[in-house]
């Protein structure tokens, strides 16, 4: 039994930490302005102060320009910011003027890409590299003074040493560590990580998740985590947005989402991670997701996913769900009386999760959604 | 089927450079219609084995044999006769195939390499088979590699791999570079290719779930060594060796994720990377990096032990 609630009213009373990032309705298209192919298409979400987010979802769904137009990065006119806002500290990024977007970039929401080897200057020692973002955006302190306190900072060894060796003599998970100097060179506000981990081996993708998330606690910063694996989700942020074909399908608590997936596409990532755990590996088939990620410009007119989706129905064929807060009936209940309780006394009730059923700024698009383990 | 003895691989040495031995005295077999998973961190030497065993690297040291004969000592044209019976599968299949030739024509070549004398409607039907079997249409026979997704890349180096028949697919880290989702379903694909085929599988990789979930016996490898060798269940329900413990605890998976957010992380996270093959390291090669290290580790080498049946370890305290 699921009760469909308006976002605007509900969910968003129970989402209460202030927010560092807020997107709304964030639309980015390239080619033609005549055809033009819509690579996001609606996105809303927040990012509350001193979190880690992720964002989750298969190559050519989105995320990575997502992360890209935070900072305006998205190479314009090749592509362009048609509609919605992306509000930074009260600012909208899209409006800022050219001059702020420099100031912003670097010190204020600064970038990890997927790959350090060919993010990082090939004909530049490590240091300079880390250097030329503090000689940029600071002046206060002494570049190689603080160079030295960063490298430290991220687990780099012997940094006078480091500092004169260049990217290729260094390893990966070396030169992502350099990377991740880099990125904290200013103590940004928001840490964008765009698949910081999938180009490394298993035990330094350990090492870099434990360093980010010490970082993050330690620096108190907000962390944008993109990633196609739900493992990783788990093991480091707290909330999670689920994206496919340019648009978000699911978001909610790690925990709830991780725990009881509510969309199709959610279940099926869940399903094609290998386990470590249970029945005996080889005996049990995976069930991953047939076909594969639709062409921006050729997608279907319901719901987007509903040509992969094993429950597809006539519905989703036709009309495209839209992004709701559905919670079950009893749990509902459950938000009311809390809310209701709250709205008397003190708003401290609402803040503290109570119980593990309570879903906060849970929202899925689908027309069926499942119901956990149940479904 | 393929069995190695002592392997040894070495590169440099040349003019007074530092011998690298990337394979160190490896001792691996594979029966016929195993699959057997090689397991270990870039730089571990996994590769090289990998090579090693096809001969594209030259051997230093030790055996190795396929259906009793020795492979380190084939002609050119046995060589040639045991590259049909046995093939590989790259990590990177965008750099692993040529970008200037036609799926059809990179398919085709491989028929018209080992049955010469074939004819082009024979190689015609051959190609579509060969696709059809890797679940791609033959109208992309046409096709050239950029115009294919990452997963379907994979699939045509499938393709060309089994476009001879081999007994033995090599797969080098096959599905490491792909999305969660095309990941299984390439698995999944080898899983029933193997069943259809009667294959076995050396399957390389360094992530040990995806290990689990394709082969029953698991080696795992470490600075050149294997440090332990087991039968895939009882791997994961217990290693023996520390360096396979922190492989597994560093896999990112959701159960455990779960888990550890409620009870706080149990996770070991090795510190460093793998150290240079150059580097002699005394005592036991992984105590620099080991949480379990004792005095004795330092010291001594330690020896390959029985732990259970068919179970092996190289510790001093498994």
């Amino acid at each position: 039994m699921w009760k469909v609630l308006k976002i605007q009213d509900d969910c968003e009373i129970l989402g209460v930490m202030s927010d560092l990032l807020e997107v709304k309705g964030l639309k980015v298209q390239f080619g033609s302005s005549k055809d033009p192919v819509c690579a996001v298409d609606g996105v809303s979400f927040s990012v509350p102060d001193g979190s880690t987010f992720a964002l989750v979802g298969e190559s050519g769904c989105g995320k990575s320009v997502t992360a890209l137009s935070l900072a305006r990065l998205v190479p314009e006119p090749a592509g362009s910011y048609a509609a919605g806002s992306i509000m930074f500290n009260g600012e909208n990024v899209l409006e800022m003027s050219n001059s702020r977007l420099r100031e912003l970039r670097g010190r204020e929401i600064a970038y990890v890409f997927q790959d350090p080897s060919t993010a990082l200057n090939p004909v530049f020692r490590v240091g300079a590299q880390i250097m030329e973002a503090i000689q940029l955006h600071r002046k206060d302190v002494s570049a190689r003074d603080e160079t030295i306190r960063l490298m430290t900072l991220v687990g780099l060894p012997d940094p006078a040493e480091r500092m004169k060796a260049y990217p290729h003599e260094l390893s990966g998970g070396m030169q992502q560590r350099v990377m991740i100097a880099m990125a904290l060179a200013c103590s940004p506000k928001l840490l964008v990580a765009d698949e910081p981990t999938t180009a490394l081996d298993v035990t330094i993708q350990a090492q870099i998740l434990e360093l980010l998330s010490s970082l993050q606690k330690k620096l108190n910063m907000s962390v944008l985590l993109i990633t196609h694996n739900l493992g990783l989700v788990a093991d480091v942020a707290h909330t999670v947005n689920v994206m496919y074909a340019g648009r978000i399908v699911e978001s909610g608590q790690v925990r709830d989402v991780l725990a009881a997936p509510a969309h199709p596409y959610t279940r099926g990532l869940l399903d094609a991670v290998p386990k470590l755990s249970g029945i005996d590996g080889s005996d049990v088939r995976l069930e991953g997701i047939d076909g594969f990620v639709p062409n921006p410009a050729e997608l279907p007119p319901g719901c987007k996913f509903e040509p992969r989706c094993k429950y597809a129905q006539d519905k989703c064929r036709e009309v495209e769900p839209e992004l709701e807060c559905r919670i079950s009936n009893a749990e509902y209940r459950m938000e009311r009386e809390g809310l209701v309780g709250s709205e008397g006394g003190s708003t401290t009730n609402v803040q503290q999760p109570t119980s593990s059923n309570q879903e906060e700024g849970r929202l899925v698009r689908c027309h069926y959604p499942l119901g956990g383990s149940d479904a | 089927m393929l069995k190695i003895k002592d392997l040894t691989v070495q590169f440099g040495g040349e003019g007074g450079k530092p011998v690298l031995r990337a394979v160190d005295g490896v001792t691996l077999e594979v029966g016929e219609g195993q699959s057997v998973g090689l397991v270990g961190e870039s730089g571990c030497g996994k590769s090289s084995l990998a090579n090693a065993v096809v001969r594209l690297v030259p051997v230093a040291g030790g055996q190795v044999s396929f259906d009793g004969n020795d492979v380190t000592r084939l002609s050119r044209k046995e060589l040639k006769s045991f590259r049909t019976r046995v093939q590989m599968i790259f990590q990177d299949p965008l750099g692993s195939l040529n970008p200037r030739l036609s799926v059809g024509g990179c398919l085709s070549e491989v028929c018209r390499v080992h049955n010469p004398g074939i004819g082009k409607a024979a190689v015609d039907q051959r190609v579509a088979e060969l696709l059809d079997m890797v679940g791609l249409e033959s109208l992309y026979a046409n096709r050239y590699p950029h115009e294919f997704s990452g997963g379907q890349r994979q699939r045509i180096g499938i393709a060309r791999a089994l476009a001879v028949s081999p007994t033995l697919v090599i797969a080098d880290e096959p599905v490491s570079a792909l999305d969660v989702s095309v990941q299984v379903q390439i698995l999944n694909l080898m899983k029933d290719l193997q069943k259809k085929m009667n294959l076995s599988y050396l399957f390389i990789a360094h992530d040990l779930a995806v290990v689990r979930y394709m082969c029953e016996r698991i080696y795992v490898m470490y600075l050149g060594k294997v440090v332990e060798e087991s039968p895939a269940a009882e791997l994961f329900v217990k290693p023996a060796h520390p360096y396979t413990e922190a492989l597994l605890s560093a896999v990112p998976d959701v159960e455990k994720g779960l888990k550890n957010r409620e009870v706080g992380s149990d996770r070991i996270v090795l510190g460093g990377d793998v150290p240079s093959a150059t580097e002699r390291i005394p005592g036991c090669p992984f105590h620099p990096r080991c949480h379990k290290v004792q005095e004795i580790c330092r010291e001594k080498v330690p020896p390959r032990k029985e732990v259970s049946e068919g179970r092996f370890s190289v510790c001093h305290f498994s």
